[in-house]
């Protein structure tokens, strides 16, 4: 017998009488004509007006059918004894697929444990084998084949990926569902591991068991490495207890080009410089000596083409004067002695001249006044912006608020009026992020930014903030608008509400600013390096820390009676096939009927 | 139409008073004039005498020429009656089918009335028959004065009766007619079509000519019927359901072929066909009679 997860849309089968009471209470009296020439009219008439009431009561029929498919689709009905296979009790085997599984041995441990674990999962189990690094994949579903999940192991590699233990507990917890089970994690226990911000736990009553896979003792990474002029500058960091000597080597094509010895002190980090004659295009490679470690950071790839330079447009109120975008013009053109932006300031009539090919173009946009933009230049923001475009917006005092809307395309909510909080300074949400990144050494600090005047955001739907004033206002938020990337300073830059662009952090914010945009992705590469680097940390937690750190789910029975029944109608998705035969029978009543008339 | 021959339209007539004054409106203004039968007959205009021939009628013979000249001589009158028609008109209960403002049996009667008068004017003796599955009413034909009002009285009575049998009477009335004359048939037609041809057929044997004046409704011709219903015949009350939308074709075209089959056969066996539609004029119907009179006479 099926059931139905919405049984109250069953009641809407009552609309199925309409139709047969239409049928049975407003048949139309059948007209008698006296006609004399009767004799001329053929017999088969008759047939055809038995014919027709079949055709009728065809009809009636497929419009009854029509409705009450429509009332069981809504009623989302499903069968629950087609649940006893899959209500087995079901071992999930999580494998650790990321960087830190890279050293010598490491995954021959991993592959060992498995395949005890799978060995050890009761007969009465189905098993089913997850891989994980970043994401999390199901691998083997629940399955009986134990050999199944063995030589699936063996395809399994680790790679450059991180860890992210949440996002694989969150994934067994699917496999699992309503039914008993257990949850086998293979993993080194990174500590990184429970970094990332992602959600994911286990229900109550699903039991754990850990197989620790032991760290290297210690471990080398290039954590960066970009190309000055004719020399390479790299960074080496040493995540062992132990101090390291090794050569910091420049390869180019396999050919050894410059050679460093460093000596790194424990869990500290060297800046190399290697100088070479370096090609003007294609790539080289930094490289460490580190056999006993995570081998997937031991290298980093440069780009040796000089970066073209990206296209900045900076839209101000008046270009003229201390309030056009001088500032910000300026500071950007000290990046790679100019050559790394193009910058081309308009005021808000002129920036509506830009041309749409033109604007695709730019790889960032600022915008510092609105007040004199018309609906063209607008018009225009907004359409790059909404196809990909990155922009800063600088709240200041040349922004029309009652435009603002229309200039980003979205909902921007601010204060009536500014704040006045003389002598605010900058704080960074994540000294890691790209922006902010200059400023993790002790000269380079935001302290010193004074802001007198900013405005105060009422909604943070939607916004991340990367910065705030010291009172707790968001300085600096990031967003997503369409396909494009908005940050929003709620002051300015312009030297009107802050001295902001007098101080020395300025330019090297402006610059990480339009570098930030021009990289053009809402998951930057510095955060990807900072997942790496984190994952080239071998420290690791315990057991226990690692058993204490997950977080567990409610599950009660009404509860998993309700999940299991929504999961077995998802599975059978029975209520598409009411649709369509719904569908079907509309059509066909729809022939019918106009083949009646 | 303007002037008298609008009287010729069957609505309008139907809406004048008695019968009579409906048959003179009718006629009024189409006749042109009569013409005087070359038959000669018993009458009271003496015309000429002739020389006895054997056969005559004794009592033709003109007693006083003889004792004069010894000769056998006979009078000749001119007949006042020139011809002698027999009206026979339907009254099935088909006949009471209307679609419009009038009915079959009132067009009929209307035709009828019209030629009776028509032929009252031109001195023809004419009789009157209605029939249904049998005869009737039978006036016998006459040239008396008050014949004609007699006639139209009846007409004016007439009421349709029970289902069409036209070759019972047609053959009864051919086997009763003695002299050559006119036979009017004023009928729908809707019996088997080989009874009413045979029957018909037995008034040519004789001598006697025939038109016929076929009466159908439009509603016959054209079948416009459009949404289902029961179909009852008139005269047998047999059911037929039928959706119009399907039977049309099939139906105008028996209709046409039974309308082509009396005008066939009926020109084959020298007898004049006019099919009139009730909503037609009346002169239509005059004219055809007139045509075949010219023809008789």
């Amino acid at each position: 017998m099926p059931s139905f997860l919405s049984p109250l849309f069953l009641v809407g089968a009552i609309a199925a009488a309409v139709p047969i009471l239409l049928h049975l209470f407003h048949r139309k009296t059948e007209v008698v004509i006296d006609f004399p020439a009767v004799s001329l009219l053929k017999r088969v008439p008759v047939q055809q007006h038995r014919r027709r009431q079949l055709r009728e009561l065809i009809l009636l029929a497929l419009r009854v059918v029509a409705l009450v498919l429509l009332a069981l689709s809504f009623a989302r009905p499903y069968f629950p004894g087609a649940a006893a296979p899959a209500s087995l009790p079901v071992t999930v085997i999580a494998v650790d697929t990321s960087l830190s599984l890279t050293a010598p041995g490491q995954f021959d441990r991993v592959r060992d444990a498995v395949a005890r674990a799978v060995s050890a999962v009761p007969a009465s189990h189905a098993i089913s084998l997850i891989s994980f690094s970043d994401a999390a994949t199901v691998v083997v579903a629940p399955t009986s084949d134990r050999a199944a999940v063995t030589s699936s192991v063996e395809a399994l590699a680790p790679g450059a990926g991180g860890t992210r233990f949440r996002t694989a507990l969150a994934r067994a917890s699917e496999v699992i569902g309503t039914r008993a089970g257990r949850v086998v994690i293979v993993t080194d226990l990174q500590q990184s591991g429970w970094d990332a911000n992602d959600d994911g736990g286990l229900p109550d009553g699903v039991d754990v068991e850990v197989l620790a896979i032991a760290p290297p003792a210690g471990n080398l990474a290039v954590t960066s490495a970009e190309r000055r002029d004719r020399r390479i500058a790299a960074s080496v960091q040493n995540y062992g207890t132990l101090e390291v000597k090794t050569p910091v080597r420049l390869l180019i094509a396999g050919q050894e080009l410059a050679r460093v010895d460093v000596t790194i002190a424990p869990l500290g980090a060297a800046d190399v410089e290697l100088a070479a004659p370096l090609p003007a295009s294609g790539t080289a490679e930094v490289r460490v000596d580190d056999p006993a470690g995570y081998q997937a950071d031991n290298g980093r790839a440069v780009a040796l083409d000089p970066a073209p330079s990206a296209r900045v447009g900076i839209v101000v109120t008046d270009p003229t004067g201390a309030i056009g975008g001088l500032y910000l013009e300026r500071a950007l053109a000290v990046a790679a002695s100019g050559r790394e932006f193009d910058i081309d300031v308009r005021d808000g009539r002129e920036a509506g001249n830009w041309t749409r090919a033109e604007v695709s173009q730019m790889a960032a946009m600022f915008v510092l006044g609105t007040r004199s933009l018309e609906r063209g230049g607008r018009d225009l923001i907004r359409t790059y912006l909404n196809e990909g475009g990155q922009v800063l917006l600088a709240a200041g005092p040349d922004v029309d608020m009652g435009t603002l809307g229309e200039v980003v395309g979205t909902r921007v909510a601010f204060d009536a009026d500014p704040v006045r909080m003389p002598g605010a300074t900058l704080i960074a949400s994540d000294a890691r992020h790209p922006i902010f990144r200059p400023f993790l050494s002790p000269s380079g600090a935001l302290g010193d930014v004074q802001v007198e005047q900013h405005r105060r955001l009422t909604d943070q739907d939607g916004r991340v903030v990367l910065a705030r004033f010291t009172g707790g206002d968001a300085a600096l938020t990031e967003q997503a608008v369409g396909k494009g990337r908005l940050l929003i300073f709620t002051s300015d830059l312009d030297n009107q509400w802050s001295r902001f662009p007098l101080s020395p952090s300025f330019v090297p914010f402006a610059v990480e600013t339009a570098r930030y945009l021009a990289s053009g992705s809402l998951d930057p590469g510095g955060a990807a390096d900072r997942t790496s680097a984190g994952e080239s940390n071998p420290a690791a937690t315990s057991v226990a820390e690692f058993t204490n750190a997950i977080e567990r789910t409610s599950r009660t029975a009404e509860q998993g009676h309700a999940i299991e029944a929504r999961e077995l109608e998802k599975q059978q998705n029975w209520w598409q096939v009411g649709v369509v035969m719904m569908l079907i029978a509309l059509a066909v009543e729809a022939l019918v009927g106009r083949r009646a008339t | 139409m303007a002037g008298a021959a609008r009287y010729l339209d069957p609505a309008i007539v139907a809406r004048l008073g008695t019968i009579d004054l409906k048959a003179r409106t009718i006629v009024e203004g189409f006749l042109t004039g009569l013409h005087r039968s070359p038959y000669k007959g018993f009458s009271v205009e003496f015309a000429e005498y002739r020389q006895y021939l054997p056969g005559d009628d004794l009592a033709t013979l003109d007693w006083k020429v003889f004792a004069r000249s010894d000769k056998h001589f006979v009078k000749k009158y001119e007949e006042d009656t020139n011809l002698t028609c027999h009206l026979l008109i339907d009254v099935s209960r088909s006949m009471g089918y209307a679609s419009g403002p009038i009915s079959k049996l009132q067009y009929a009667s209307f035709l009828t009335g019209a030629l009776a008068y028509l032929m009252h004017r031109q001195r023809d003796a004419f009789g009157l028959i209605a029939f249904d599955d049998g005869i009737s009413t039978m006036l016998p034909a006459s040239a008396r004065a008050g014949h004609l009002r007699t006639v139209l009285h009846a007409l004016e009575k007439l009421e349709t009766g029970a289902g069409t049998n036209v070759a019972k009477p047609l053959n009864d009335l051919a086997a009763a007619i003695r002299k050559r004359g006119m036979v009017v048939l004023v009928s729908d037609l809707l019996d088997d079509p080989a009874s009413v041809l045979d029957g018909l057929k037995h008034f040519r044997y004789r001598g006697t000519d025939v038109i016929v004046f076929h009466i159908v409704d439009p509603y016959e011709l054209k079948f416009p019927f459009e949404h289902a219903a029961r179909f009852r015949d008139m005269e047998t009350d047999e059911e037929v359901m039928a959706l119009p939308g399907a039977v049309r074709d099939d139906y105008l075209h028996a209709m046409q072929h039974r309308i082509e089959h009396y005008r066939r056969e009926l020109r084959l066996a020298g007898i004049d066909y006019c099919l009139l539609e009730t909503s037609q004029p009346l002169e239509l119907g005059l004219m055809s009679y007139l045509m075949t009179r010219r023809k008789v006479l």
